[in-house]
């Protein structure tokens, strides 16, 4: 190969990467979609909180519901509880968090989420994934029907893990991102 | 294209802000939310606020965005930023250090990948059966892809404890003509072990990390959990603080600045030996 056909490869592979190279930045407008994506994911973790811990819900259902929340979490994922009164963290794995959710011993428990998240920036870890955390507040209520009551508010950052991935569609490749939920700190809050 | 698609991309375009701003409610409760929209909430939003990167119901801005790095938006956003209730900061030295780090013609911003911060984490570990705490000094490391942080230095009482201070005791040094005998006399100073390191040399100390990894690999010491975190900023000339968190009622809350002083870079050196225990 010639000097002159060297440099050409070199040009031409440089060109074709262009793209896949522009598609793994993340510019505003593409952040606020992968925002979006993560907030729809915190959403539909919300709802099936409130599912598992609602006495209502059947035994093999909550079951169900706690396989369908686990599809959200990367493995590994543990929540880290401290309160008011106990300052250390407490560590849970995300499901034995959600069995403990569900064995409460209240006859009512409602879980709410005050209207208001904020998201970090996405900061690139060495392996190439993003990372974000999003800031959440949610009010928890139990009651017993002996009058007992129960209430906390707790203040939830929850880790997202953002990656680039490629399906096939009809045989052409397409990008997107994809959004895992990570490590969530819960502090009991004041308000 | 033809038209019809080009409108519906122009229209898919225009309605993604909207359908954005509209992801902004998660929940159900409609509570009084005031006091969080105060509260800095992230570390991150101690980042944002301190620049004006972001308004004042936490979205980004940008910087074609008239408000980013708005000299005025911030002197708004860093009145904010100090623990206003518990933290006895002088109110000259806060207007002394917003003025600075707000001028118009050489304005001041903090960069979360500058280097010349990083976090103190105190922490629970047991040791040898015992419950021990333990702090650990984390920094944030740029690598070829991205960053991350690592485990700097490490404090930890019960090492401090089993090196005793260097003194001058009587008779223990290895004489000067020790290297005639080839060091025969080694073997008594390898006895003393309650005192060996005043065998050695006059920079030699101890190095805490080292040791922490050394009994966590022998199983002698076990991570039990995190207590509290705060960080030490050195990244402005002539400036230090410190940010804490603050969970309690009211506007004044999250991550805030506990502590100001102006250091020269002298000074930061030596304040940075006392936060590592590293003081004389």
């Amino acid at each position: 190969m010639s000097k002159y056909q060297f440099i050409f490869v070199c040009v031409f592979a440089w060109l074709i990467s262009l793209p896949t190279l522009a598609q793994d930045d993340v510019s505003p407008e593409r952040k606020q979609a992968i925002d979006s994506l993560a907030l729809e994911k915190v959403k539909d973790l919300g709802k099936y909180i409130s599912i598992i811990g609602n006495k209502d819900t059947p035994f093999s259902e909550a079951n169900r519901v706690i396989e369908r929340a686990m599809e959200l979490f990367a493995d590994g994922a543990q929540m880290g509880v401290s309160s008011l009164n106990r300052e250390e963290v407490k560590y849970y794995g995300v499901r034995k968090y959600f069995e403990r959710l569900m064995a409460l011993n209240y006859d009512r428990v409602t879980i709410r989420w005050f209207n208001i998240q904020y998201i970090s920036d996405l900061e690139k870890q060495p392996d190439g994934r993003y990372v974000g955390v999003i800031t959440i507040y949610q009010r928890f209520q139990g009651e017993s029907d002996d009058g007992l009551k129960y209430m906390d508010t707790t203040k939830k950052d929850i880790t997202i893990y953002v990656e680039r991935k490629q399906t096939q569609i009809g045989g052409r490749v397409i990008g997107f991102w994809d959004v895992l939920l990570g490590d969530i700190r819960v502090t009991e809050t004041t308000s | 294209m033809d038209a019809g698609k080009v409108l519906l991309f122009l229209l898919t375009l225009l309605t993604l802000p909207f359908f954005a701003n509209g992801q902004q409610g998660v929940g159900t409760y409609l509570g009084d939310e005031s006091a969080f929209y105060a509260s800095t909430k992230q570390v991150n939003q101690f980042f944002r606020r301190f620049n004006s990167e972001e308004d004042e119901e936490g979205n980004r801005i940008y910087a074609d965005s008239k408000k980013y790095h708005s000299p005025r938006l911030r002197k708004k956003y860093i009145e904010i930023l100090f623990d206003n209730e518990t933290s006895s900061l002088d109110k000259a030295l806060k207007e002394i250090f917003i003025e600075e780090v707000t001028d118009a013609v050489n304005p001041i911003y903090l960069d979360f990948h500058g280097g010349e911060w990083f976090a103190e984490v105190h922490t629970r570990f047991v040791y040898k059966g015992k419950d021990s705490p333990a702090i650990l000094f984390m920094q944030l490391q740029e690598e070829p892809v991205g960053s991350k942080w690592v485990i700097d230095r490490v404090y930890f009482e019960p090492f401090n404890k089993l090196f005793k201070e260097k003194t001058n005791k009587e008779g223990k040094f290895l004489h000067p003509l020790s290297h005639e005998l080839d060091f025969m006399n080694l073997n008594k100073i390898f006895e003393r072990r309650d005192e060996i390191e005043l065998y050695t040399g006059k920079h030699y100390k101890p190095d805490h990390l080292s040791l922490m990894l050394l009994e966590v690999k022998r199983g002698n010491l076990s991570f039990v959990t995190i207590k509290n975190v705060k960080f030490h900023f050195f990244q402005i000339d002539n400036w230090y603080f410190e940010l804490s968190e603050f969970n309690r009622k009211g506007y004044n809350t999250g991550w805030l600045i506990s502590n100001l002083a102006k250091l020269d870079q002298k000074q930061k050196e030596s304040y940075k030996k006392y936060i590592f225990f590293e003081n004389d």
